[in-house]
């Protein structure tokens, strides 16, 4: 996809809808302290960037722009209930464009909503679980030290019904039994759970985005089968990291490249390090600010223009279109290893249905007929 | 409203230690002010203050908020009830308006619930403990487990069978810890490897029922259960099941011969991760105090102070957990994904897999209880002979032998019912009818012989056990509105009580305080037996349905 386009046509639409925020006129002797108006912005964001809005830098660099914000964390796809019962709401800032779509949908609005910064979806596991992984071909380290996950071979394992017993390089290790399974949150509420759906969906139909009912049909079973066999699911992506954290014994956890780049480098020297594994054929999280006030849009602008932010953004693990290089530099020494580029670590891009198919195939995952 | 407690405020959490807290716990999980009586409760939030409905297993965190407060500037305001209720309390719209927050060990079978899913607005894991089994260590050596590190759920259900092992279990209908436990067994027995159907419930049935014939404590709530093991005669009780952090801090005051060691099975556990979860229905003033305290929470000091004062396991990157917390992993087993197979496994653990249980109400009908005390006792106990209950929570179970006695001046009647087997024709319909029956016929007039009453229950008990020759959860429930006046004396009951075989003096009671019943006479009784008190003040309804979590 070409992403850059795509966010230039973004910027200039919202460029028309912007707005400017009145200056207090100064009356302070020091110059370099010029109060600004400050507005109160209030919206809700996916959990997984709770710790960017909270994070003092962030709302130091925001209050340098007039901006407070005030946010409550929701899974992406629980805020459209949540945006639709709110009138009071400026912004609503999900971690993917299928719910962005409906809130701005709901909400009236018609420009194209901007995508301050995108993260990919990855797989976090252990050093012991990838080992096991890569011996039975389903997974890959290259050179650098990035880890692929084959998302062929564990369609394959998943529609077989393969248990981790199955795989001699699992034998005694007592945490891998039962169903070799991709740990994902509820993909009813949160859209890293939605996000996976489209990913193993685009990869059953012959890596083709699902676009209409035949394949819908086809990719119905092994959707219900990774949904079912997990049992249940957790509302939020922030939720099965904090639990893997705490050592709860799921060995392979779906999630966003940006919660792990922002994980401590303490415990790494442990026992058993922590790994990132990029599905080789992976989806985006295009963290997408659906403005709904004039507040709204300026925060929008401010998250996807300022130079200081990007900075602060590729702290916090995401991926900034407008200067791709930033994520590289942040975390060229983070461990667990991060690939700096994902097209030289071989990483495709599947893309994510439209939020209609997305719909039918969530409810196919949940087991609804046809 | 059922299961609830108005409960102290945290500041007040700074007296509690481990199995103090823990004992608290006890008391505190009831749906009325506990005995003796606790101080006022401030009824009015402070600006700052987030009224928080939490499982009553939460009470050992309240010196961290006290330090949360000082650092946020947000207090807590906590109403203690069960997980299970406090589930329902959410789904039905009850805490709406009422709470801004809820925090319980799990929110898993809530979210099973279409309505209970939408009422929650956001929640963040806080830390996490295993369900485990703790056992005795006299026990684990003649089981010849070595230090424990290696056992599996098999093994322990093999011990159980064989009658080596007996344990102590809170109610899957009530509490997260037994609910737990029952998921973690019929996962690992029926080897779905991945979250359970109702097939696979089917599958482990025989190896379930083995493995529940070891249970011989049963309670409606983790902390009486701790108790209940405590007071256990020697080698009555070997193991408890309880989350990880529970037993560990009772082993901070566990005398030697009753330390317990922790089994995490090897083939997997179910956890706790305690989401500290925000009401949709809360004011936007509360959020903000929701989230500073979920903030602080989270911070590397607070996981740690948490960790080593609850001995649950941090959430935060980078934060040890407390020392003493074992580092090698377990399987995760999965929770099921519908609430047809929950409730299927509740409904089938009370009916079918658990053993099986005698229970006497002895029920004061004196003249007092005229008018509406009577009819508000019949209303109470009918609710017990629905069928309108998916989960086994409140009706007498398949298999359960219910003898309820009228009282007055003296017994006036005594009539025993069991309820038949699943499967069995015709179904449990026309024995509940027949219960509703005689609760229906119920009549008040006369005075109050109490002791006399109950001497008569203890005596029924003996003669039902001599005829089915049978091993039963066993428990009287008391229920009065005066105290005694006629009959035996309190000093006679006590010389009666001590006379009693070991196994029926340690028959728990549990009086229900109704009307103008004396306190002091029923909280004796509790005491005697090993029971506990209920407060039927409030709604007669929630006690009797309580208590079922201990029959």
């Amino acid at each position: 996809m070409e992403r850059s386009r795509a966010l230039g046509v973004l910027a200039a639409l919202a460029l028309l809808g912007g707005v400017t925020i009145a200056l207090i006129p100064d009356d302070s002797k020091d110059p370099d302290l010029k109060p600004m108006a400050t507005v109160t912005v209030t919206g809700l964001i996916g959990s997984e960037k709770r710790t960017f809005f909270e994070n003092a830098d962030v709302k130091a660099e925001l209050a340098k722009q007039g901006l407070v914000v005030q946010v409550d964390s929701t899974g992406s796809w629980t805020m459209r209930e949540q945006a639709k019962s709110n009138p009071k709401l400026d912004f609503a800032f999900p971690s993917s464009s299928a719910p962005a779509q409906d809130i701005q949908r709901n909400w009236g609005l018609k420009d194209s909503p901007p995508v301050p910064f995108y993260s990919p979806l990855v797989i976090v596991t252990r050093e012991s679980v990838a080992k096991v992984l890569r011996q039975s071909g389903m997974a890959a380290v290259d050179p650098a030290g990035v880890w692929t996950f084959q998302m062929d071979a564990y369609l394959a394992a998943l529609e077989s019904g393969r248990k981790w017993e199955d795989l001699p390089a699992a034998q005694g290790n007592a945490t891998l039994s039962g169903r070799l399974l991709v740990t994902t949150t509820d993909p009813e509420s949160s859209s890293s759970g939605a996000l996976y759906l489209a990913l193993l969906s685009y990869v059953a139909n012959n890596h083709q985005v699902v676009s209409d009912d035949a394949g819908v049909a086809k990719v119905r079973d092994v959707l219900y089968k990774a949904t079912s066999l997990q049992g249940a699911q957790k509302s939020s992506s922030d939720e099965p990291f904090r639990d893997f954290e705490a050592g709860v014994g799921r060995p392979l956890v779906f999630g966003y490249e940006s919660q792990v780049a922002t994980l401590p480098l303490q415990g790494q020297s442990g026992e058993d390090k922590v790994v990132v594994m990029y599905p080789d054929t992976t989806v985006f999280s295009d963290h997408t600010m659906v403005a709904r006030t004039p507040n709204g849009q300026k925060l929008a602008s401010v998250l996807r223009d300022d130079d200081a932010l990007h900075t602060l953004e590729a702290k916090f693990g995401f991926r900034t279109a407008d200067r791709p290089t930033a994520f590289a530099e942040q975390t060229k020494d983070h461990l667990p290893k991060l690939a700096p580029d994902l097209k030289s670590a071989n990483v495709r891009q599947a893309d994510v249905p439209s939020l209609d198919y997305l719909t039918k195939l969530t409810k196919a995952a949940k087991g609804a007929q046809g | 409203m059922s299961g609830l407690t108005r409960g102290r405020r945290a500041r007040r959490g700074g007296l509690a230690v481990a199995l103090a807290a823990l004992l608290a716990a006890a008391t505190a999980c009831t749906s009325s002010p506990p005995s003796p009586p606790l101080p006022p409760t401030p009824t009015t939030a402070g600006a700052g203050a987030l009224r928080v409905l939490a499982g009553s297993e939460l009470q050992d965190v309240q010196p961290v908020l006290e330090e949360a407060a000082k650092a946020t500037g947000v207090s807590v305001e906590f109403t203690w009830t069960g997980s299970l209720d406090g589930a329902d309390t959410v789904s039905s719209g009850r805490a709406d308006g009422r709470f801004d927050a809820v925090w319980f060990p799990s929110n898993q079978y809530l979210r099973l619930d279409p309505t209970g899913r939408t009422k929650v607005l956001s929640q963040t894991p806080v830390m996490v403990s295993p369900v485990a089994v703790g056992v005795r260590s006299s026990v684990l050596g003649g089981l010849g487990w070595g230090d424990g590190s290696k056992v599996t759920w098999a093994q322990i259900g093999d011990a159980a069978a064989a009658g080596k092992l007996a344990y102590g279990m809170a109610d899957p209908t009530r509490s997260n810890s037994g609910f737990s436990a029952l998921v973690a067994v019929a996962s690992a027995f029926s080897g779905a490897g991945a979250a359970l159907t109702e097939a696979d419930v089917q599958k482990a049935t025989p190896q379930l029922k083995q493995f529940f014939t070891g249970q011989k404590l049963t309670s409606g709530s983790s902390g009486w259960l701790a108790q209940a093991y405590t007071r256990a005669e020697p080698g009555k009780v070997g193991a408890l099941v309880n989350y990880e952090s529970v037993l560990l801090s009772m082993n901070r005051t566990l005398p030697a011969d009753q330390q317990l060691t922790v089994v995490r099975p090897v083939d997997g556990v179910v956890s706790a991760d305690y989401p500290l979860s925000l009401l949709a229905s809360a004011q936007p003033n509360r959020k903000d105090a929701f989230q500073k305290l979920s903030a602080y929470l989270l911070t590397p000091d607070a996981q740690k102070r948490l960790s080593e004062r609850t001995l649950r396991r941090p959430v935060t990157a980078g934060v040890a957990p407390a020392a003493g917390l074992p580092a090698d992993g377990r399987k995760e087993l999965p929770f099921p994904g519908t609430r047809a197979v929950a409730d299927g496994l509740l409904a089938s653990y009370q009916n079918d897999l658990r053993r099986p249980s005698r229970t006497v109400y002895v029920l004061d009908t004196s003249g007092s209880m005229a008018g509406q005390r009577i009819g508000a006792l019949k209303a109470a106990l009918a609710k017990l002979t629905g069928s309108d209950d998916t989960r086994g929570a409140r009706r007498f179970r398949n298999r359960e032998q219910v003898t309820l006695i009228s009282f007055a001046s003296s017994v006036k009647w005594s009539r025993t019912h069991l309820v038949p087997a699943s499967g069995s024709g015709p179904g449990p319909e026309a024995e509940l009818k027949a219960i509703d029956a005689d609760v229906q016929s119920l009549a008040a007039d006369g005075g109050t012989a109490l002791y006399d009453s109950l001497e008569q229950a203890y005596r029924a008990i003996e003669q039902q056990q001599a005829a089915a020759g049978d091993d039963r959860f066993t428990s009287i429930v008391l229920m009065t509105d005066g105290e005694s006046n006629e009959g035996a004396a309190e000093a006679d009951f006590r010389k009666f009580h001590d006379g009693l075989p070991a196994g029926e003096k340690s028959i728990p009671v549990f009086p229900i305080k109704f009307g103008e019943a004396a306190v002091g006479q029923l909280q004796g009784l509790a005491d005697m037996s090993g029971g506990k008190l209920f407060d039927g003040g409030g709604s007669l309804d929630g006690v009797f349905e309580e208590i079922r979590g201990y029959q």
